[in-house]
């Protein structure tokens, strides 16, 4: 039973109207792990985690979480879930604390346990201070925070987290980071989507990018660059030497100028002309996202 | 613990966080809730009833005290389930939130409908008490007895709100729900003077509208005056059954809005 997966998904399909945001993938999360749904807007990561949550129907195709059909989410169930959603959802006319305590009696604890977490979780979010002010009064760093301590009041072991330090400052994304690892060490099971690379590329045990509703690549951070960048980047801008414009090599064109993706840096170094002007970088999980989704904007 | 009783702890928990709300803006609900009936009982009771000496069988100020009564929890209950469900629901996205947890749709709508009926009561109990020092109460007791048929009503009155809410793109649908179903039961439910004065066209119109038959109820009943056994099951009857197909309504289109 330990070894099942806590999520798997398989040809998961959801449709709103004519328009398929979720096409039909195939993915699983393991306990204990982090995994991260990586894509532009509108590429069906939303779409997906509320299906997870059973805030959104199945069209089609088959979700089980916690060994369980999504359909057939029973209570018990869905008090083990924990979520984040993107648009932060709190009470905003009540204290910190009380959104604490409002979100405990939705999971049915009693007024003991509530007591008991309330100041831990705040703890937890570096939030005692603020215990007793009003939601409204909150920066947009501690509001997320709280809508985190909030997603944890059950105890969860799976939590959902939709894009959990977008607009953040860097300190609070340190702390968050730091506190989404305390998680996975205690052995719960994170879902999370994020546009920040470093972010993912920080928490994430193994990352599934996903585009137009249908999966593109996943394997860990490394394996992901390693496939799609190699090591290393080479931004160097046109015209082009004569050495560098033929076919064998991996290369990109975004406009001003070529990206190269070499495995080691000496293939490329002694074919650019010393008047070449360029930029070496090593290879991240942003190119590999460039590289998978395209560099055009999204407008969804 | 079986389902049932579980269900009920839920459905507090939602009415418990909406309490919360209510406690921190609890002077100007008050204020609002006491102050509206005074300016309308001085304004009917006291202008208007000059020129009546007794209707149907009472002072006019007997006769209209009640009928404020209806509207006030009418009133009450269908601002709290439109434009408050709708701020939860659409803004704050609160009910999102309280979906990803245990808390089931039926449960969380059930939670607000139970609410908007305790505000309702506030209210009632506002009017009646302010009626009463004013001396528009001549039975008490049997306006006491009128309560917990008006909370029930207003649990319909919650539930009409509740469908407006649950086809609502924006607030401003709300103006058709207020227009076209809170006004009229406001002139034609016969707050001011006896619907027998319509026209029979007009008088059917008045049945179909449930604040019609909670006046018809409670206006005998604050007055001292026998009730009829089958036509107040009746009065009963009819707004209970509106109040059961509403509140399914609402569930499926939200449910469909929602999770769809």
């Amino acid at each position: 039973m330990n070894n099942s997966p806590i999520i798997a998904a398989r040809a998961l399909i959801k449709r709103y109207g004519k328009l398929e945001a979720v096409r039909g993938i195939d993915f699983t999360v393991e306990r204990a792990r982090c995994i991260g749904l990586l894509g532009p807007n509108g590429a069906g990561k939303t779409t997906t985690m509320r299906m997870v949550s059973a805030l959104s129907t199945v069209t089609a195709g088959e979700l089980m979480v916690f060994g369980v059909p999504v359909q057939k989410m029973n209570r018990q169930t869905k008090a083990k879930i924990g979520l984040v959603p993107q648009e932060n959802s709190l009470d905003p006319d009540i204290t910190v604390r009380e959104n604490l305590e409002v979100y405990g009696r939705y999971y049915g604890l009693s007024r003991a346990t509530i007591a008991e977490r309330v100041p831990r979780l705040l703890e937890f979010m570096q939030l005692e201070s603020k215990t007793s002010a009003r939601v409204m009064q909150l920066s947009g760093g501690m509001k997320r925070r709280l809508v985190i301590a909030r997603a944890l009041i059950g105890d969860p072991e799976l939590i959902i987290l939709d894009e959990p330090t977008t607009g953040l400052d860097p300190q609070a994304r340190v702390l968050i980071w730091k506190q989404l690892m305390e998680l996975k060490k205690q052995g719960k099971t994170l879902l999370l989507t994020t546009h920040y690379m470093d972010e993912a590329q920080r928490l994430c045990d193994r990352i599934i990018v996903i585009d137009h509703g249908g999966i593109l690549d996943e394997g860990t951070p490394e394996q992901l660059i390693d496939r799609h960048v190699k090591g290393h980047v080479f931004e160097v801008q046109k015209p082009l030497p004569n050495d560098l414009a033929d076919g064998r090599w991996d290369r990109e064109d975004i406009g001003d100028a070529m990206l190269y993706y070499v495995q080691s840096p000496p293939d490329i170094l002694s074919e650019l002309p010393d008047d070449a002007v360029y930029l070496h970088r090593p290879a991240n999980l942003e190119d590999v996202f460039l590289r998978l989704t395209g560099r055009k904007l999204r407008e969804t | 613990m079986s389902v049932a009783p579980q269900s009920a702890t839920y459905t507090a928990a939602v009415t418990w966080r909406q309490y919360l709300v209510w406690r921190k803006l609890i002077w100007s609900s008050l204020a609002t809730n006491i102050a509206n009936p005074i300016l309308f009982l001085f304004a009917f009771g006291f202008g208007l009833g000059r020129f009546i000496d007794t209707i149907e069988g009472m002072t006019y100020l007997a006769f209209v005290v009640p009928g404020m009564i209806a509207y006030s929890a009418m009133f009450s209950a269908s601002f709290e389930t439109t434009i408050g469900s709708f701020s939860r629901y659409y803004m704050h996205r609160t009910w999102d939130a309280t979906l990803a947890t245990p808390v089931t749709l039926s449960e969380l709508l059930f939670g607000e409908v139970v609410w908007a009926a305790v505000k309702s009561l506030l209210s009632a109990l506002s009017v009646l008490v302010v009626g009463w020092i004013w001396g528009g109460i001549p039975s008490l007791g049997g306006a006491l007895l009128a309560l917990p048929v008006v909370f029930v009503a207003s649990i319909g009155f919650a539930c009409y709100g509740l469908v407006a809410t649950a086809m609502a793109r924006g607030y401003e649908f709300f103006s058709y729900f207020f227009t076209f179903w809170v006004t009229p039961m406001f002139v034609f439910s016969g707050v001011f003077f006896s619907i027998d004065r319509f026209p029979p066209g007009v008088q059917v119109i008045a049945w179909l509208l449930p604040m019609t038959h909670l006046i018809a109820v409670i206006r005998p009943l604050s007055a001292g005056l026998p009730l009829d056994l089958s036509w107040t099951l009746l009065h009963l009857g009819y707004p209970l059954a509106l109040t059961v197909v509403a509140f399914a309504v609402a569930y499926h289109r939200i449910r469909r809005r929602m999770f769809d």
